[in-house]
């Protein structure tokens, strides 16, 4: 006896979609991952520059181990002045800004890039704005900062705090004596946690 | 031969053909259910039928069978779909080994490698539908229908496929939900499953370098005010771990294609984050000018 196999077409057994509904799939998964997850170069998105994100770190954590003698300096506002560097103003407001050094709220200020700064607790000059570091030393109002840098042998120039790179993690070399020069202390542990401390 | 043993062997052949006929008529009217669109009537002749040692050896039955359950499998939906499917693939396969002759090749074998794709594509589906268990579970059962009908496939461009997507959503699981780290884990095992295959796996490469670097940015992002100094140095030191991972993943996938500038922005971002200022600083540099050379091509 045979079977006639009657109600089957060959043209309903063609693959669907197969390997280019994968493909498809792949490219777009991949392209959104690339988006994602790098953005552009041009400027970096400040969520994802690691650097700032953990300078702004170290700079919450030194505030919070120095000790300024200047009376006028421990009442107010906290103050952390940036020169340049958005991402770093960015990082220090958003994670930063409703916390307090002792008492004294923390007040984050993006400053322009000149040699004429607002008195600041705390005065964050990067690489890009070295050449103003020596001009800005000289101003009254650097009085009793405490300048933190990152960029090579700027604790020549006075800074009190730079940061270093070390076993491709940052790290920070501090000068006591500059402190010392700001009416500045440094706490005992600040001193022990650094790369290399100035005495 | 006695009148005896004449009439004997007359009463077993008429027994035999009687039974033959009966069995015939079994086939022949679920045969007719199926033309008729009568599915469910055709499943259930046709597994009476299979139950009878006779008929399970006819490769006629086989390939009904296959087709009334491939049938069904169509209006059906989720694991009853999946069932019917397997029932189907295992009828066709049956009707290809015991069909001697060849005479059912032409349809049996077409609707068997259907069966099979419809297989890869729901594979595809599900992993559309971020369900990668369902995904493996349809894609392994893909690869075993087609080594069931030629032990000697290899579909190992497939596999790479499958792995890359796979991975991509294992990939998005994780970005949903950063605690389930059997998805981040799951998701670096797949991309080294598929470079296993093909070393030279574009994206693969740059999927789990993407995947190591995300990790070790990710840890810093996790740095909150409660982090004191040596903890910022232990988080340090684990993203270092990971965005070392990522380099020669990302390294590969640039040398590959050097004109990507997804890559090359990678690499500038894990020199980044390795406080390779100079490395960083090259790639950055690399990246401005293919984008001012795309700019010139475009007459920008």
């Amino acid at each position: 006896m045979k079977i006639r196999i009657f109600p089957f077409s060959v043209g309903r057994n063609t693959h669907p979609a197969g390997r280019t509904a994968l493909w498809r799939m792949v490219s777009v998964l991949l392209l959104l991952l690339t988006s994602v997850l790098f953005g552009g170069a041009a400027q970096r998105e400040p969520d994802k520059d690691t650097t700032a994100i953990i300078q702004a770190s170290y700079i919450y954590n030194i505030a919070k181990l120095v000790e300024w003698r200047e009376p006028a300096l421990r009442r107010g506002p906290f103050v952390i002045g940036v020169l340049g560097s958005g991402n770093l103003y960015q990082e220090l407001v958003k994670k930063y800004a409703t916390r307090s050094i002792g008492k004294q709220p923390i007040e984050v200020r993006k400053l322009p890039e000149t040699q004429e700064v607002d008195r600041c607790h705390i005065l964050f000059v990067p690489e890009e704005d070295r050449a103003l570091l020596p001009g800005i030393m000289k101003q009254a109002n650097a009085r009793s900062t405490l300048v933190i840098t990152d960029f090579p042998d700027a604790l020549a120039s006075g800074s009190v705090v730079n940061f270093v790179t070390a076993k491709n993690t940052l790290k920070y070399e501090i000068s006591v004596v500059n402190a010392n020069k700001q009416n500045i202390d440094v706490g005992l542990t600040l001193k022990q946690l650094a790369d290399r401390v100035v005495e | 031969m006695t009148m005896k043993r004449a009439l004997t062997i007359l009463l077993c052949t008429l027994v035999l053909t009687a039974l033959a006929v009966a069995q015939g008529d079994l086939l022949g009217k679920a045969n007719q259910k199926y033309r008729d669109g009568d599915l469910k009537g055709a499943r259930t002749l046709v597994d009476e039928a299979v139950a009878d040692q006779v008929l399970a050896r006819s490769p006629e039955l086989w390939v009904l069978r296959g087709f009334i359950y491939k049938d069904l499998c169509k209006d059906a939906k989720g694991e009853e779909a999946d069932v019917l499917r397997d029932e189907a693939l295992a009828s066709l396969y049956t009707a290809v080994v015991t069909d001697s002759t060849k005479q059912y090749t032409e349809s049996s074998v077409p609707a068997y490698y259907y069966l099979a794709k419809t297989m890869y594509n729901d594979a595809a589906h599900a992993l559309n539908d971020q369900d990668p268990a369902r995904a493996i579970g349809l894609y392994d059962k893909y690869g075993e229908a087609l080594r069931r009908m030629a032990p000697d496939t290899v579909i190992t461009e497939r596999d790479i496929e499958f792995g890359n997507a796979l991975g991509t959503v294992y990939v998005k699981l994780y970005a949903q939900d950063r605690k389930r780290q059997e998805r981040y884990d799951q998701a670096v095992d797949t991309y080294k499953r598929v470079l296993a295959l093909d070393s030279s796996n574009y994206g693969a490469n740059y999927n789990l370098a993407t995947l190591y670097y995300n990790r070790g940015v990710y840890n810093i992002q996790l740095i909150t005010a409660d982090n004191d100094i040596p903890s910022i140095q232990q988080i340090q030191e684990v993203s270092r771990e990971f965005f070392t991972l990522a380099l020669p993943y990302m390294l590969k996938a640039h040398r590959m294609r050097p004109d990507r500038k997804e890559t090359i922005l990678g690499l500038e971002g894990i020199h980044y984050s390795l406080q390779d200022d100079e490395q960083s600083r090259h790639y950055r540099h690399l990246y401005e000018e293919l984008e001012h050379d795309e700019r010139k091509e475009k007459g920008q």
